[in-house]
């Protein structure tokens, strides 16, 4: 799981343009203090999907409860890691 | 591999057979799949998960899409004060909510390799604003709306969106129009014809040709307003 999280951290700060920006579990991916502007919300969002396959399962950031801004996985890189693992248990 | 909905009759059937004919890799989406001499399959557009369903599909099978052409549709010619209101929401399902369905879930297959061509469907009669067609003519006037916008989200991919908005073509959606309805039409075009199935698909083998990568959020109206 470790190894997990780390791969989608590094996903997620390969995105971020700003490299001199320190991310952490707090750090906010959509919202106020968003660290990646729309587009590059889809890229990460690509890139998870390709890694999710590397991994045998199929990685869901269509549904609703994915793009709802008060429930969303991409409230911060916790809640998205977090959801990104648990798609993967039930998936697998 | 380009995506066609709407594709067992009309012009999607005509875009379909046309793509063929050149050796392009057609995959058809429509309700009614059967005898459908390409590959296809089953899809209600107006449904999200039917066309997730698809997309999921498509992934497992490595499917590279390079096009997306939103062909489905449906009409009712009835004045607003008439229609019922399980057939506006029918018209305003397909028309436009599946073409938006479509659009954001089938788009990010292209995302990824940052190339594609989207070609979405109005009628010259949005621009026209033409009298018993205005739940039509609504939900194609969101196509254009949505084409625009959309088509400045995916430039970024390197995806083109636009619209082609035909007058009166000959397929089974003029069905219960009159010839004296379709020349009235007709006529108000700056080029006053009623064009072919086979003058779309021109335009359809355009807008996925590179030689039109310059041409994006547009509407076409085909014969000219």
């Amino acid at each position: 799981m470790t190894e997990i999280r780390q791969a989608v951290n590094q996903l997620i700060i390969d995105v971020i343009e700003d490299k001199t920006i320190q991310v952490n579990d707090n750090t906010p991916l959509i919202g106020d203090g968003s660290v990646l502007d729309s587009m590059k919300l889809v890229e990460l969002c690509l890139s998870l999907e390709d890694f999710a396959e590397e991994k045998g399962f199929e990685f869901d950031w269509t549904s609703g409860q994915a793009m709802s801004r008060s429930r969303s996985m991409f409230r911060t890189v916790d809640s998205l890691l977090t959801e990104f693992l648990s798609q993967m248990e039930v998936k697998k | 591999m380009i995506i066609v909905t709407g594709s067992s009759k009309g012009l999607g059937l005509a875009i379909c057979e046309r793509l063929c004919s050149l050796g392009v890799d057609v995959f058809g989406l429509s309700r009614d799949i059967s005898n459908s001499p390409f590959p296809s399959m089953s899809c209600d557009i107006s449904s999200y998960n039917e066309v997730k369903k698809v997309v999921s599909t498509l992934k497992k099978e490595n499917k590279e899409v390079s096009g997306l052409i939103n062909a489905a549709g449906i009409a009712s010619m009835n004045l607003a004060v008439t229609t019922p209101p399980n057939i506006s929401q029918k018209i305003i399902e397909t028309n436009l909510l599946g073409t938006i369905y479509c659009c954001q879930l089938i788009a990010p297959l292209m995302m990824r390799k940052k190339h594609g061509s989207i070609i979405n469907f109005s009628t010259i009669a949005t621009s026209l604003g033409l009298k018993g067609e205005s739940v039509y003519i609504a939900s194609k006037a969101g196509v254009e709306g949505f084409t625009r916008s959309f088509a400045r989200e995916m430039a970024d991919f390197n995806i083109n969106v636009n619209c082609l908005a035909p007058g009166p073509i000959d397929t089974n959606l003029l069905k219960g129009i009159t010839a004296k309805q379709i020349n009235k039409i007709v006529s108000q075009q700056i080029i006053p014809k009623q064009f072919s199935p086979e003058a779309i698909c021109d335009l359809v083998e355009l807008l996925l040709d590179s030689k039109s990568s310059s041409i994006s959020g547009q509407v076409l109206n085909v014969g000219g307003v």
